[in-house]
């Protein structure tokens, strides 16, 4: 029999206790995949509105709660503008309305006719609408295929009629999901004259970005730019607050799954005292003692990530259905949250294992053999 | 028909014939152990020699330190004063867990087996550590469970076992490093008379193929008449020391302290 077989078979004996406190880890590795995902899908979704225009940067108001809610004036345009080195500077409004109950998150991307090729809009059929057209909308392709609509098709959105000029594609999940329309027309419609919600920035080539990205930010203190998804923190609190919220999550997952395997350890070193002064009779070394009680607990751990894993994949498939997040949400499963899983599963059964295991290891043979 | 001999007849590490006078295989010097804070005067200096391939059975009543003399002796607790040296070696240094695995064997009277590994499984738990490869150990604990006629009983777990195979299964364990000297504390001490029979005989007949050292406590008289010598104690020390008789004359003290 090999070390490993008997570890499995010391598991495997104790059934329902050893399920318990893999369900107890289930339950925590569940938690930290299932925000984990949740916080790394919601931060894609909304690095895909920054990355929608194909620039090279973003410009938007910084330290706002919700990247949605940055507001540029026509004169930061205007400024943002002015800076050597730059190709094109479009500025968007981003509005977000709810079409249906099938799609709670409808986005609208108002900007001029004449910016849509710099912003990277390719139209696939139709024409483009006219610069101060009220009842002209172009959707992008893949939200033309889940509305079932096409060019000459009328459509309401957030109580306003239009009629659909054009089907588009950007290049991208989140803008060939989205719908395009006169910048004029959605100010109004939004009530925010003279108003943008982003600057998408091309440069020419060889330009220094970073170097125009800090003086952009140097000159005007209200403003950040984005390039990376680390930048990100700076123009959206709300997933800053959310990924601070995984962190904690992570830590009390970690802490509650280390307690649940330190009460099984105790039980068990307890109970099995007598069996460690047999071993360690037999001639079996402190060290190889403790390397079955942790190797126990690595094993129950790591089942029960298993289990946690599955778990937190289902619970996203869930969550994926709830109408609010019905187009907010498109699950990325990245594989640093498997492998912060596992890391918390190794952490859980070494944390919560380690001290009683060298409490039975360090027992005296004829004590533990004297333990009843 | 030809019998291959047994495995432990191979073993050669000692030459019983030889005649030159070789160290012991256990020696005490003046051993003393007390317990909860001196209270307890468990050994009371005990000084004795056992020699090597010599099969010794200690005797005396409960409480008179002859299962705590043992438990010195085998390294699994440490003496309050005193010499003890094992195979020439004196237990006050360190390393007894490599001492526990390679010279001496346990058997304990409770048997001690882990109740939910089959026969095969709890030989082969105590040659971890030992060096030898997953096969060659598996090889050698099925090689002990039919010297001690388990082979057929290989995947059974201790609860599905008699006490006297129980206690065989505990003597293949207690092999299964090839240890110079075996110490049993009241092997026979659970079993009826004929599953006793039957480990004694087992015991002898590994004594003499062998040769290795036995050191058996025990309150049995016929079991410990099977010794080479019998030692006596009573309150923590070796009162009597004498060869054993195979129907042990009456010894006074001895016999009343039996029937208590």
């Amino acid at each position: 029999m090999s070390f490993a077989a008997l570890i499995a078979r010391n598991v495997f004996t104790r059934k329902l206790r050893s399920s318990l406190t893999g369900f107890a880890v289930a339950i925590g590795i569940m938690t930290v995949v299932a925000l984990g995902v949740l916080t790394h899908s919601l931060r894609q979704t909304a690095i895909s509105v920054l990355r929608t225009g194909q620039a090279d940067f973003t410009v938007a108001q910084k330290g706002v709660s919700d990247v949605l809610y940055s507001a540029l004036d026509d004169s930061q345009v205007a400024t943002i503008r002015s800076y050597p080195g730059e190709e094109s500077v479009v500025g968007v409004l981003i509005a977000a309305v709810k079409l249906d109950a099938n799609h709670p998150f409808f986005l609208e991307l108002g900007m001029p006719p004449d910016q849509l090729a710099p912003f990277g809009v390719q139209v696939l059929s139709g024409t483009v609408y006219d610069a101060n057209a009220t009842d002209q909308i172009m959707l992008g392709y893949r939200a033309a295929n889940d509305l079932h609509k096409t060019v000459g098709d009328p459509i309401t959105v957030d109580t306003a009629d239009f009629h659909i000029v054009g089907i588009y594609s950007v290049g991208n999940i989140f803008g060939d999901s989205a719908s395009m329309l006169p910048l004029t027309t959605l100010q109004g419609l939004e009530r925010k004259p003279g108003s943008v919600t982003l600057a998408f920035v091309k440069v020419k080539p060889g330009t220094d970005i970073p170097a125009l990205r800090a003086k952009i930010e140097k000159d005007n203190p209200a403003l950040a730019t984005v390039r990376s998804e680390s930048d990100f923190g700076r123009v959206d609190r709300n997933l800053g607050l959310l990924s601070a919220a995984n962190v904690a999550t992570t830590i009390l997952a970690l802490v509650i799954g280390a307690i649940g395997v330190m009460n099984t350890t105790v039980m068990s070193v307890f109970e099995r005292t007598r069996e460690f002064g047999v071993l360690r009779a037999v001639g079996w070394t402190r060290a190889r003692l403790v390397g079955l009680v942790v190797g126990e607990a690595v094993l129950i751990s790591l089942a029960g990530a298993a289990v946690g894993l599955a778990m937190g994949y289902v619970a996203i498939r869930l969550i994926e259905r709830v109408p609010e997040v019905v187009g907010v949400l498109q699950p990325d499963y990245p594989v640093s949250i498997f492998g912060r899983a596992l890391g918390i599963a190794f952490g859980m059964a070494f944390i919560g294992a380690i001290y009683h295991a060298l409490r039975a290891a360090l027992l005296e043979p004829m004590d533990a053999l004297r333990h009843e | 028909m030809h019998c291959a001999p047994p495995f432990w007849s191979q073993w050669t590490r000692y030459d019983m014939s030889e005649a030159a006078p070789s160290p012991p295989a256990i020696r005490t010097i003046d051993v003393v152990k007390v317990f909860d804070g001196g209270l307890v005067r468990a050994l009371d200096g005990v000084t004795m020699t056992v020699g090597r391939g010599e099969f010794v059975a200690v005797m005396g009543p409960s409480g008179s330190g002859k299962s705590t003399l043992l438990h010195l002796v085998a390294a699994l607790d440490v003496p309050t004063s005193g010499t003890i040296i094992v195979s020439g070696r004196d237990l006050r240094s360190a390393g007894n867990e490599r001492f526990r695995r390679t010279e001496v064997g346990l058997v304990f009277q409770l048997h001690n087996l882990l109740p939910h590994l089959n026969a095969l499984e709890n030989v082969e738990i105590a040659m971890f550590s030992n060096g030898l490869r997953y096969a060659q150990q598996r090889e050698r604990a099925r090689e002990l469970l039919e010297a001690v006629g388990l082979a057929a009983k290989e995947k059974m777990t201790p609860p599905r076992l008699s006490g006297g195979e129980r206690q065989r299964l505990a003597i293949a364990r207690a092999l299964a490093n090839r240890p110079s000297i075996i110490l049993a504390d009241e092997p026979t001490g659970s079993l009826d008379s004929t599953a006793a029979d039957r480990i004694l005989a087992l015991v002898r007949r590994i004594r003499e193929e062998r040769g290795v050292t036995i050191m058996l406590v025990t309150h049995d008289l016929h079991v410990a008449g099977a010794a080479d010598r019998i030692m006596y104690m009573r309150d923590g020390r070796i009162v009597e020391d004498g060869a054993a008789a195979p129907h042990p004359p009456d010894r006074g003290g001895v016999a009343q302290d039996m029937r208590e």
